[in-house]
């Protein structure tokens, strides 16, 4: 059986929810199951959201994220709270917002995502955008052309920009544009821990 | 069939709809302000009508006005707002009037904490108003899916039973988003088995017959002969009376109407129970999710565990707990309620995992199972037996 857990995890505003729901419906073009528990303070900007994403080949029984596979950081407070959770896993964060521990506990990939969408999309906002196309290719389970429909269905308004957002993700992962700490292929080795 | 990729909000407002709903009325409260969002935008486009009340009592009165009025009717609310049913309720189960209501259980007292699930309406739902005399119909829906064919489904037992019926969710299920498929039209919905029967007019004189048959119409007032459908006690014709023995015939069928057609209400899934196992989680919505994946996990380690979700809380099904087993109820909250229903039903005591504002971890319960096993009691919040 299949399963596959996200955790995506930010501050209000950063597009957490919707990154969740663009990658549960591109799963679900993708012929897969999916779930997404959200939570998140009472706060429209600014307080803290938490977006938990499964992944399987049938009705996914327990919702909750306890071994997350793809754990994205957007925010030091999401990565200090939830860095647990993603001991087998491989962590994406953003080093504009995440200093990481030292040394790393666990295989992490720094995504220079606010930068990476504003030098490509134009757009802060399309950050999230940039770590789940990251996430998807991690994920290595969903094809791109799946996120791009989804995500051109779900907002159409922003279709181009969340498009360049999510190919620059993916690409950024492969290890064509990777960064200093990035593209080191780390993520694409099974994890030894994991199992 | 139609696939998306949305919260249990939303599949209860396309169940709804399928069903035939033509009145919502209800105040937004989270975490189920999104189906009155949601109604808001769909009832207008099938000629149905959205009314925004003042407050819950005023909303569910007004839904029963609408039902009276011969439409089908529903409102939402989470349980600062179904306390506040707790006036119309007894008025709908009483004059016998359907309606649908969603309860989206966070966790409390009062407000609480408005973004997390809990689970402690469950005996609330049993006695909604004061007076007894009553059974209650209530279904837990586990899942969105669920959640999109429990609507189609409360709206058929509301108009069989002619009574309120209550769709105890959680925040987890109202808020989680979730694949789940919807039919495209009326044929595949019909296959599915959803579907909910249209209004009928009841002709009158006897509206309430001291029997306790099921599919009569109600009452639709204007329409037939009499029936006043007032909130005192009625007599077979409808009319209002102070006589004891006719209050003992009306009680006998709001009972026994309900209790005497268990088979139509009654649902559960059980798993692993084939082979009798020594330990047996139960729970419903949400929680019961995380029990699967815990007992998966126990018999892969090779310990004797099962577990029984329960689909419909009310009436309560005691007839799945006289098998012997070490039970154990799995709840969003830290007293306990359905453990007492379990201890009740299966005549022995049964252990409590209670956790408040989020699910229990999967690996808490496997831990659990495994002290069960080793005959040690469960530890969830380390006091709950000392508590009692």
């Amino acid at each position: 059986m299949l399963r596959k857990e996200i955790l995506i995890s930010g501050f209000g505003g950063q597009g957490v929810v919707r990154a969740g729901q663009i990658l549960g419906y591109s799963s679900i073009l993708a012929g897969l199951r999916a779930s997404m528990l959200v939570s998140h303070g009472t706060e429209t900007r600014g307080g803290y959201v938490r977006s938990q994403v499964i992944l399987a080949d049938e009705p996914v029984d327990n919702p909750a994220v306890e071994r997350a596979d793809i754990f994205c950081a957007l925010s030091q407070a999401a990565y200090d709270r939830f860095l647990p959770l993603a001991a087998w896993g491989l962590t994406l964060y953003d080093p504009y917002f995440v200093a990481p521990a030292a040394p790393l506990p666990s295989a992490h990939l720094a995504l220079a995502a606010r930068g990476l969408a504003l030098e490509k999309s134009g757009r802060e906002l399309a950050a999230n955008m940039i770590f789940l196309g990251a996430a998807l290719r991690g994920l290595a389970l969903i094809p791109l052309s799946c996120a791009l429909q989804a995500a051109r269905e779900i907002m159409p308004r922003h279709a181009e920009s969340n498009t360049l957002a999510l190919e620059a993700g993916y690409r950024h992962c492969t290890g064509e544009e990777a960064g200093p700490l990035g593209g080191n292929g780390v993520f694409l080795q099974p994890n030894p821990k994991k199992g | 069939m139609k696939k998306l990729f949305d919260t249990g909000n939303a599949a209860v407002t396309e169940g709804a709809i399928l069903a035939g709903c033509s009145l919502f009325a209800g105040y937004p409260i989270t975490p189920a302000t999104e189906i009155a969002e949601n109604m808001s935008r769909r009832l207008p486009l099938t000629g149905g009508y959205y009314v925004q009340a003042e407050d819950e009592t005023a909303a569910l009165h007004i839904c029963i006005g609408a039902s009276l009025g011969g439409m089908k009717a529903m409102t939402s609310t989470s349980g600062p707002g179904y306390v506040l049913y707790a006036d119309p309720y007894g008025w709908a189960i009483g004059s016998e009037i359907p309606v649908v209501i969603i309860n989206a259980q966070r966790v409390g007292p009062v407000s609480g904490i408005t973004g997390a699930p809990g689970q402690g309406e469950f005996y609330l739902s049993r006695y909604p108003t004061h007076g007894g005399n009553f059974e209650t119909i209530v279904l837990a829906p586990g899942s969105v899916q669920e959640a999109f064919s429990m609507t189609v489904e409360a709206f058929a037992l509301a108009e069989r039973f002619r009574t309120p019926v209550t769709i105890l969710a959680d925040q987890l299920v109202t808020d989680g988003w979730e694949s789940f498929e919807i039919p495209e039209n009326a044929e595949e919905a019909l296959s599915l088995g959803l579907y909910a029967p249209a209004r009928r007019v009841h002709q009158g004189p006897c509206f309430y017959p001291a029997s306790d048959h099921i599919d009569l119409p109600p009452v639709v007032l204007g329409r037939g002969t009499g029936g006043a459908c007032s909130d005192w006690t009625p007599t077979e014709e409808g009319y209002d009376t102070e006589d004891a023995a006719a209050h003992m015939r009306h009680a006998y069928r709001l009972i026994h109407k309900i209790r005497r057609h268990r088979e139509i209400i009654d649902r559960q899934e059980s798993y692993m129970l084939e082979d009798n196992p020594k330990i047996v989680l139960v729970s419903y919505g949400s929680p019961s999710r995380v029990a699967r994946s815990a007992v998966k996990a126990a018999r892969e380690r090779g310990l004797s565990a099962g577990c029984i979700r329960l689909k419909s809380l009310w009436p309560f099904q005691d007839q799945l707990f006289r098998r012997k087993a070490v039970y154990m109820a799995v709840e969003l909250n830290a007293e306990g309620q359905l453990v007492r229903e379990i201890e009740r039903a299966s005549h022995a005591p049964a252990h409590f995992f209670g956790t408040c504002g989020e699910l229990p971890a999967a690996s808490a319960l496997l831990e659990a199972i495994a002290r069960l096993s080793r005959g040690l009691p469960p530890e969830s919040l380390r006091w709950e037996r000392e508590a009692w």
